[in-house]
């Protein structure tokens, strides 16, 4: 503490010897660094260690030298440049302690050919220019366009060098081309002009009159505005070789407050080399109250919380997540593991100084873990039965029994069909279809079916009539866009669709990518009329039979190239049609081998048990929206693949840990925490298995009536017994209480909002469910009553129903004082089962 | 600590990367001191497309004849008599166009300004005003009247999306039907106020432990929502809004007792008693979609509720003094093709098509924008949705260049027009 303490204020003071710091040891990273080619430079970062372990920034106080001068000089603070070829050593000092790093310079006295995309393109990026904001935006501005993060050189050449005006969706210019450089008067070119300010400037100064990059822009264009070097392609690096990954140290950075740390940034390049880039990039914060960045990577360290450091160059992009903790807590308590989920979890929690709650009661689990397996709020007499059983693996077993109820198939075909759309399309769709396309997924469930080939099954889904039981929106062919966007959605957690139309404004997607893959979907054929049509792949185009028209070219076409689309898989392999019979089957195994494919589908798994995935939202897997608990997620994708993509084995695991298990009631340490399950977090219960519950609390239960997808109501009711989670579709059962709470949208995401809604509470004061339900014969009140039961044994037989946990004394006794009181008990003992179904501890799942 | 996920948003990338003013162009100063006169707006929905040409927009590719109006040069077909009197209380533009060749994706366009896609969802105009100008006098600041019963696609591109449960369109029942009643409306007599007390003082002893033990920002919105609907419940100028029974015979009949009639009716009934925005929806069921028989569908179902629903509605506003306040809006998804097919219908067609629009302050007695002499292209004043979008917006007081931000940071335009460029309100129409 007091080391600590002392540090601080010597890292404000900026005088370390001043300062009590001990370190216990010193070192340099990186240990050694290659340094070639001309002006090449590498930035180190003096890293000291505690007594405690951890490590701290010491740069800004330590002391740097060059053994040998001739070879390397120190031309800032840390940052060493290549003077001849050579083997040196740079040395650091700090606090009584000295490190060493060996420089090896080579080839000090070649010049890298230029390249446009890389000398031109990093100031373009790092001066913000072209951001998604400014002219890498998907219009550009005022007509300029860029390349989000310089990705497209030959695209920005040409908008700068031609000049033109740029449109959406089309290659062609929409003005006169006028050059946005001036090679007969260089210093006029309006490149230079704008982000000087000379001229008019919407964007403002990028950068001042002669500084390094105007005098590096002015050079180029006087030596005739060259694109030079092009070997490797677009974002090309040294000698043509090309970024293919920024690398950071660190990965991750979590200290308290008002500290300091330097992240130094290594380009990989396509040869296998690296290069320093920490001062050829574009650092952002992501929110300056946790965390500020400073132009060359110097992150300082603000208020508590987690946020990001956003690093752009090349066409890449990487990420630095900061923690900021908290105020060390005293006798941080060792909290027992049930499984590798809970070493990850428990070890970020010390890590960020949030103490988990305890274990949760088994009353409080038994309802969590009912609800969250098989739907249901348990009996009372099995709550009672598990809350007294002396059994130490009580918990195990009763999580392999929900595994194996019939309630656990209803529930999570509920589940998936939302995920899976099960649902009336008005266009054209016959409930049998979906009926069949529930059934396939029952079938999925209750066999606890790899969901690898349950989603090869769906993204290849082909066939007579029939194909509706794999992917029920293929009986009427849609975009063969949306498809796509959908089935990389659901199956590998992203969301392509920006791409669409544009570049990806946040992840390396190129739009071509986005066509590259739809192309899969795009010889999708469909012979004949509903409901006897059969749906197959037709990538060959040819004539179907005699006298049936062969089909206008069947394909997908590039927006902006116009020209017919092979296609492409994300990792830019290109299955042409003359090679493959059916190229979405092709596509379901690439990706259902992709590593992307279980990391979605666990971290699902994973949000329906915890409220929120490791990534959220669960299907916007991106680089700026990293996992929370990263080996975590990799840990259970791994597990997910071993034992053959069965969904039960990752339940099990999940149910098990004491992550899951942890009460809801939070520590003073983690009151605040909504990301790092340090505490069971309330989850609003869905509307079917809300509206279930209500009928198992008050004993009464409705039949559903059945509409038609037409919304004509024919008057039929579902047998008695059948509950909400059953229902296929809810659409075509008219319904207030689904009105209020929301059915299930299964057209576009999110699927489902559990949010509070101003019809819900009309509904409760106001509703049919909320105030028909309360009395009647066979209801639980009115059963009660009826044996003479006393006010207290009334009360805690909702409670236990309800709340799967007997009454506290106080409860008890106020509320039976005011059963007590009331003019008429009946009516006094209905207001209480109505005011229970609609307290929140009833209708969410903590 | 902790309370907030920090991933990063656009937005936040936008700000950290401290690029400058753009600053406030012209346009959207003027935009804010514009004078604007309306306070709510009714959507009369001609779900499944009419026919341009056998509507507002006569032409000799339709089988019926124009007819001419009280505004001078002005004509419509001969199926609108009702509305050809009244047509100095509208205005009509010509040049609409739009795009999706079928209803989901039209309809979607149409309610939102946006191209269909799955892996989103975009906020309804009527969400859109309801956010802008919220409730007046605990009504809901958006309705659908009458709401979509089954397949309920079409209903939720009339919903907020992102913007959030507040601003989704209240779903009321279908006024035309005998057993009309807007659910959860009013309080079953078993609920009395003594009820209402007893129920309350339960609950805040049943709550009490949890809420003391598991914090949830949930929780206040719960308990703000059922304040908000106690006081609607107990207020009874919310109730009367949607008592059909205090209209006359009458007037129940000059509007007409079919669902596009009443539902007019109940939509008057609401802006009066402070609703923003009213999608009026008695055409449910693609109604205008008339692949087969379009003439007779057009002559003997369709132009005749509109006719006169339409027309009640003008002359009630009028004469409540409700008309300069209220902007009227009568549309499909689409038009319809200038050639009559096989089956004597008329199919789908968003290139060009025709709406009314009135009331609200706008200048009225007036067509906007011509088509070619088959009502089939465009010749003049092309106008998109997110023109339209921006004429109701400039109207209610809106600025129009808004963009909202998705959760994920995708910026929206309030008023998106084509090529990605924000919608101009149709200038005829104002001055």
């Amino acid at each position: 503490m007091k080391v600590i303490a002392g540090l601080l204020c010597s890292l404000l003071a900026g005088a370390l010897a001043a300062a009590p710091v001990e370190l216990v040891s010193l070192r340099l990273e990186p240990a050694q660094a290659a340094l070639r080619g001309r002006g090449a430079s590498q930035q180190f970062v003096a890293m000291g260690r505690l007594a405690d372990g951890s490590e701290i920034d010491v740069t800004g106080e330590a002391l740097f030298a060059v053994r040998d001068q001739a070879i390397a000089t120190l031309r800032e603070r840390g940052r060493v440049f290549a003077s001849a070829d050579g083997a040196t050593q740079l040395t650091v000092t700090a606090a009584g302690k000295t490190a060493q790093a060996n420089l090896a310079i080579s080839k000090s006295d070649e010049t890298k050919p230029f390249s446009f995309g890389r000398d031109i393109g990093e100031i373009l990026t790092r001066r913000g220019c072209n951001s998604s904001r400014c002219h890498g935006g998907v219009k550009g501005q005022a007509g300029f366009k860029l390349s989000d993060n310089a990705i497209h050189a030959r695209e920005d050449y040409r908008w700068i060098v031609d000049g033109g005006v740029f449109q959406v969706l089309s290659s062609e210019s929409g003005g006169p081309l006028k050059p946005r450089i001036d090679k007969a008067a260089p210093e006029q070119s309006l490149l230079l002009r704008k982000a000087t300010m000379e001229a008019p400037h919407g964007g403002g100064r990028r950068f001042p009159k002669d500084s390094d990059d105007y005098l590096a822009i002015l050079a180029w264009v006087r030596n005739g505005a060259p694109f030079g070097a092009t070997a490797g392609g677009e974002a090309a690096g040294a000698e043509g070789a090309k970024v293919v990954k920024l690398e950071t140290f660190p990965r991750e950075i979590v200290l308290p407050a008002e500290r300091k740390q330097r992240i130094l940034v290594t380009a990989r390049f396509s040869d296998g080399h690296t290069e320093d880039f920490t001062h050829r990039v574009l650092y952002t914060a992501s929110d300056n109250a946790i965390a500020r960045v400073s132009g060359v990577g110097e992150v300082e360290t603000r208020g508590a919380g987690e946020a990001a450091i956003l690093i752009k160059a090349a066409g890449r992009s990487v990420r630095v997540g900061v923690g900021v903790t908290g105020p060390p807590v005293p006798n941080y308590p060792k909290t027992a593991s049930h499984n590798f989920i809970d070493d990850e979890v428990f070890a970020k929690l010390r890590r960020f100084q949030i103490v988990p709650s305890g274990l949760a009661s088994d009353a409080e689990f038994v309802r969590r873990v009912a609800l969250d397996i098989a739907g249901r709020i348990p009996p009372p007499e099995r709550v009672r039965a598990f809350v007294a059983d002396r059994d130490p693996r009580k918990r195990a077993k009763l999580i392999d029994a929900l595994l194996d109820s019939p309630e656990y198939v209803d529930y999570w075909t509920f589940r998936l069909s939302d995920l899976f759309r099960v649902s009336i399309f008005p266009v054209g769709i016959n409930p049998k279809w979906t009926q069949q396309y529930s059934e396939w997924i029952r079938e999925a469930v209750e066999q606890d079916r790899p969901f690898s080939e349950v989603a090869r099954e769906r993204i290849a889904a082909q066939g007579y009539s029939a194909s509706s039981r794999h992917y029920l929106p293929y009986l009427v062919i849609p975009p063969a866009e949306n498809m796509m966007g959908e089935q990389v959605r659901v199956f590998l957690g992203r969301r392509l669709d920006c791409a669409q139309c544009h570049d990806h404004p946040y992840e390396e997607w190129t739009q071509d990518q986005f066509w590259g893959l739809t192309a899969f979907f795009g010889p999708m054929f469909k012979l004949g009329g509903n409901p006897d049509s059969v749906i197959f792949d037709f990538p060959q185009g040819k004539e179907v039979a005699a006298d049936v028209p062969t089909p206008t070219p069947l394909g997908v076409f590039h927006p902006r190239t116009k020209q017919k689309v092979q296609p492409m898989l994300l990792d830019g392999k290109v299955l042409p049609f003359e090679k493959t019979e059916f190229p979405r089957a092709e596509l379901a195994t690439w990706m259902t081998a992709h590593p992307y494919f279980a990391e979605a589908a666990v971290n699902r798994l994973w949000s329906n048990f915890f409220g929120r995935g490791l990534v959220n939202p669960v299907d916007d897997f991106r680089s700026t929206n990293p996992p929370s608990h990263p080996e975590l997620l990799a840990k259970l994708a791994a597990e997910f693949t071993r034992g053959g993509f069965r969904s039960k084995n990752i339940i099990r695991l999940i149910a098990n840990s004491r992550a899951y298990q942890l009460a809801s009631t939070p520590t003073p340490s983690n009151t605040a925490d909504r990301i790092n399950y340090s505490h069971a977090l309330p989850r609003a219960l869905d509307a079917e298995i809300l509206l279930d519950a209500i009928g198992d609390v008050t004993g009464v239960r409705d039949r559903h009536t059945v509409g038609t997808n037409r919304g004509e109501w024919r008057g039929g009711k579902t047998p008695l017994g059948t509950r909400a989670v059953e229902l296929k579709e809810s659409d075509i059962y008219p319904s207030p209480f689904f009105d209020a709470y929301g059915r299930p949208n299964r057209y576009s995401v999110p699927e489902r909002d559990v949010s509070p809604k101003l019809a819900q509470a009309l509904h409760q004061w106001a509703g049919t469910t909320y105030n028909n339900r309360l009395w009647g014969p066979g209801s639980r009140a009115q059963r009660l009553v009826e044996i003479g039961a006393p006010n207290v044994r009334i009360v805690e037989e909702f409670y236990m129903a309800a709340f799967a946990r007997p009454p506290s004394a106080a409860e008890s006794a106020a509320l039976d004082k005011i059963i007590t009181a009331a003019p008429q008990r009946e009516q006094a003992i209905q207001d209480m089962v109505w005011a229970i179904i609609n307290s929140r501890e009833f209708a969410e799942n903590h | 600590m902790f309370q907030t996920t920090r991933t990063l948003s656009r937005r936040d990338y936008l700000r950290a990367g401290s690029l400058g003013f753009f600053g406030l162009d012209l346009a959207r100063a003027l935009a804010a001191a514009s004078p604007a006169k309306a306070k709510s707006c009714i959507l009369i929905w001609l779900e499944g497309g009419p026919a341009q040409m056998d509507t507002f927009d006569p032409k000799p590719n339709s089988s019926f004849r124009p007819i001419a109006t009280n505004v001078a040069g002005i004509q419509v077909s001969e199926l609108l008599p009702q509305l050809a009197k009244r047509m100095d209380r509208l205005a009509l533009i010509r040049s609409m166009s739009s795009f999706g060749d079928d209803h989901p994706q039209a309809v979607h366009y149409a309610a939102t300004g946006h191209l269909h896609n799955p892996a989103m969802q975009f906020p309804s105009l009527g969400s859109i005003v309801g956010k802008e100008k919220g409730p007046r006098n605990g009504m809901p600041a958006y309705a659908i009247v009458p709401k979509f019963e089954g397949g309920r696609q079409y209903e939720d591109y009339f919903r907020s999306a992102f913007l959030g449960a507040d601003y989704d369109p209240m779903l009321v029942p279908d006024p035309a039907k005998g057993n009309f009643e807007v659910p959860d409306m009013g309080l079953p007599k078993s609920v009395t106020t003594a009820a209402i007390d007893s129920r309350q003082e339960f609950r805040k002893i049943i709550e009490q432990e949890y809420r003391a033990r598991v914090a949830s920002a949930e929780h206040s919105k719960v308990d703000s929502f059922q304040k908000k609907a106690l006081e609607m419940l107990l207020t009874p100028g919310v109730r009367e809004a949607f008592d059909l029974s205090k209209e006359s015979d009458k007037t129940r009949d000059t509007y007409g007792r079919d669902s596009v009639g009443q539902s007019l009716l109940l939509a008057r009934r609401m802006v009066e008693a402070g609703t923003r925005f009213v999608t009026a929806a008695g055409y449910h069921g693609s109604s205008w979609d008339t692949h087969s028989d379009n003439d007779r569908l057009h002559r003997d179902r369709l132009t005749p509720p509109l006719d006169r629903g339409l027309s009640a509605l003008l002359d009630d506003l009028v004469a409540r003094g409700l008309y300069d306040e209220t902007i009227v809006i009568a549309m499909g998804e689409f038009g319809r093709t200038p050639h009559i097919n096989p089956g004597l219908g008329r199919d789908h067609w968003p290139k060009c098509w025709s709406l009314a629009i009135g009331g609200g302050g706008l200048r009225v007695g007036q067509a906007v924008g011509k088509s070619d002499e088959r009502a089939a292209n465009v010749i003049d004043r092309k106008t998109s949705i997110g023109d339209l979008f921006a004429t109701v917006y400039k109207a209610m007081g809106i600025d129009w260049h808004q963009e909202y931000m998705t959760p994920v940071g995708r910026p929206i335009k309030i008023a998106n027009s084509f090529e990605d460029s924000t919608g101009e309100p149709v200038r005829e129409l104002f001055g």
